[in-house]
């Protein structure tokens, strides 16, 4: 059988094999030498010691409390989110005789299917450490996130409104509270690149959502301004906008009032990315047929209505793939805020490790990027599974 | 010449009603830019009349009835609804619209929601009713369209039949006191077309005052009370279907006929 399926897709004619023998030796080679250098040749030495500064930069240790107690209370909320939505999900497909709900084996399947380059590099972060903080900090956002799904699902569904809006406040409070022991110019390490994205992300969405329905907006004005908006931020540089917020930022508004690091990151790329979502969304909007709105419409539904509950959902669902893709670019160009910030962001943190004195010279330039990449990869991977399963949740009634 | 017959029959407005007008449109006049689409349309419909609106593609007759509901702007004229007279007032728009119904020639359901949810959005949103009660009528309605079954799916599983059907529960359920059919048929495979006229049918004997826009000519004899015929934006002929289907006055009526018939 497997001679079978090797002379039909590998060595059908001559041509083919000799493509395959080729190709083969290639990428056999280049397995070789990636292997070698991971398992052999890799002088790890470098990550190793400099774990903490790679995930958290210069963040102050005695301070790191603060970090951990704000991922704990997160796992939790999220813990308690996905538990009230299994509990939906559940109702509903118990609802519909067409749905088979998940056995038990099926959603370990898929948990694993989801979650296994985080999971794996949250491993290999747990292997290279010796310390027992970081098992310990894991192990408790697993008990502790295990906890808020249990009481998720307890939670009756109206609670989703109230839950969400506690989130709200929670995370407001937790910020606060990290900037209490932690400066915004001391953020640092991947920690650094993951808030930048995460909560770059949160904000730039619902902005760009009103600039697109501001663009398509029948008040020349505002179409007028939404429009200028887009184009001016999507005809510059990202890079040459944080450089702007670094530099030139002091010279339009008082030095007291210039705002750290982190947030003049934020801002700059919330400001940037809503331009690029605005587009996304825009598509996504022109993407829905006329016949819905008058639909919508010629019951009695106001604009507002119209578009919340009708337009926007077929809308954001279209372009969820491009969206995501908005998100991941995001995520990886966080690191410019490293570059132009001069912040010991993951990459540029990654890159002054070489220059230590115990490491200076011996070309450990690969080792570092490597590892900096994958991290970053399974940072990026992981928003595209989740967007592929939010997709195909939602494609429900696209059958 | 029209003008005067479109004169005698729009006094002749109580034919199948009740006898109170419940439509009326007065002069209306539309032009999509330089086109004149409308060319002063004058007909009153009255409560519980069916009026059946044909016509050759491009006559008008789309546009007049979304003009009821102010889907198209009309540029000259008066439109009353149930004595609402149709104005630039956002408010006003929204309430005649709670009153009409419409369903389209493609269905417009909404994709994104399951067939109970598609009925129930409006009158949760729209008359703000509490859910079940939204769930309960829906239920009925659906019963009424013979597809209580389909409940829980989406409007993309099922047959376009089906999905008229829907379409016409969901305009239903906001207790409408109009029913505008624009073309409701055109788009079906022909097996179709026939569980949706009866469904049509039924409302008629219910009392409901509909317009229908319609190549169905079958539907026009058995359920009009009053057949309108509408040609290059204009009104030509108005009458009873017998009066249509045996005896048409108008020369571009006898053309239109002959070609379908």
């Amino acid at each position: 059988m497997i001679s079978a399926w090797l002379k039909k897709n590998l060595f059908r004619s001559t041509g083919d094999s000799i493509l395959t023998v080729v190709a083969g030796g290639l990428l056999g080679y280049a397995a070789f030498r990636m292997l070698r250098f991971v398992f052999v040749t890799g002088r790890w030495t470098v990550i190793k010691v400099n774990l903490n500064l790679l995930i958290t930069g210069a963040w102050p240790q005695e301070e790191l409390w603060r970090l951990t107690t704000v991922i704990l209370a997160l796992a939790a909320m999220a813990g308690l989110f996905m538990g009230l939505a299994a509990k939906q999900t559940a109702l509903e497909a118990a609802d519909d005789d067409d749905v088979e709900p998940m056995t038990a084996g099926e959603r370990a399947r898929s948990l694993v299917g989801r979650l296994w380059p985080a999971a794996g590099t949250v491993l290999l972060l747990l292997l290279l450490t010796e310390t027992a903080g970081p098992w310990l900090l894991v192990a408790g956002v697993i008990v502790v996130s295990a906890v808020g799904w249990f009481v998720g699902k307890q939670l009756p569904l109206k609670a989703k409104g109230a839950l969400t809006g506690g989130g709200v406040v929670l995370f407001a409070v937790l910020i606060w509270f990290l900037t209490l022991g932690v400066s915004w110019n001391s953020w640092g390490g991947m920690v650094l690149n993951l808030f930048l994205a995460a909560i770059s992300i949160v904000l730039c969405f619902p902005f760009g959502v009103v600039l697109a329905l501001g663009r398509r907006s029948e008040y020349p004005i505002v179409r007028g301004i939404c429009t200028a908006y887009v184009e001016l931020f999507r005809g510059v540089p990202l890079l040459g906008l944080l450089l702007m917020a670094n530099v030139a930022l002091g010279f339009f508004i008082p030095r007291g009032l210039v705002p750290g690091n982190v947030v003049k990151a934020i801002v700059v790329f919330t400001l940037f990315s809503a331009a690029y979502v605005a587009e996304i969304v825009r598509g996504g909007l022109q993407s829905v047929p006329r016949g819905q709105l008058e639909a919508g419409r010629a019951m009695g539904m106001s604009p507002i209505t119209v578009t919340r509950k009708i337009i926007l959902p077929q809308a954001l669902r279209n372009v969820i793939p491009s969206l995501v893709g908005q998100f991941i670019s995001l995520f990886k160009d966080t690191t410019l805020a490293g570059a132009a910030l001069g912040m010991t962001d993951l990459l540029t943190g990654g890159q002054v490790l070489t220059a230590q004195k115990e490491f200076r010279g011996q070309g450990l330039i690969a080792e570092t990027l490597i590892f900096v990449l994958l991290l970053f990869w399974a940072g990026s991977f992981t928003m595209s599974q989740e967007s592929q399963r939010l997709e195909s949740r939602l494609g429900i009634g696209e059958r | 010449m029209s003008e005067t017959q479109t004169e005698v029959f729009a006094d002749a407005t109580q034919v199948g009603g009740s006898g109170d007008v419940m439509i009326e449109l007065d002069g209306v006049h539309k032009y999509f830019g330089a086109f004149h689409a409308l060319k002063d349309i004058n007909l009153n419909v009255g409560r519980q009349e069916v009026v059946v609106i044909i016509g050759p593609s491009g006559s008008g007759k789309s546009t007049t009835i979304r003009c009821i509901n102010r889907l198209e702007k009309h540029d000259k004229g008066r439109i009353v609804v149930d004595g609402v007279a149709l104005s630039e007032d956002v408010r006003n728009i929204q309430e005649i619209r709670r009153e009409t119904g419409m369903v389209f020639q493609g269905f417009n359901l909404f994709p994104h929601l399951t067939v109970l949810e598609n009925i129930t959005i409006a009158p949760r949103l729209v008359r703000g009713k509490p859910k079940a009660v939204a769930e309960e009528k829906a239920m009925e309605l659906l019963e009424r369209v013979q597809i209580p079954e389909q409940a829980n799916k989406y409007p993309g599983q099922l047959s376009g039949g089906q999905q008229q059907r829907v379409a016409i529960a969901r305009s239903l359920a906001m207790e409408p006191k109009v029913m505008l059919f624009d073309e409701p048929t055109s788009a079906l495979d022909p097996e179709m077309i026939n569980e949706v006229l009866e469904v049509m049918m039924d409302l008629a004997r219910e009392s409901m005052t509909m317009i229908v826009v319609t190549h169905e000519m079958g539907f026009a004899r058995q359920v009009a009370d009053r057949v309108v015929f509408m040609a290059d934006g204009e009104i030509v002929e108005v009458g009873t279907p017998e009066h249509f289907f045996t005896n048409p006055q108008e020369e571009r009526t006898q053309k239109f006929l002959s070609q379908i018939l």
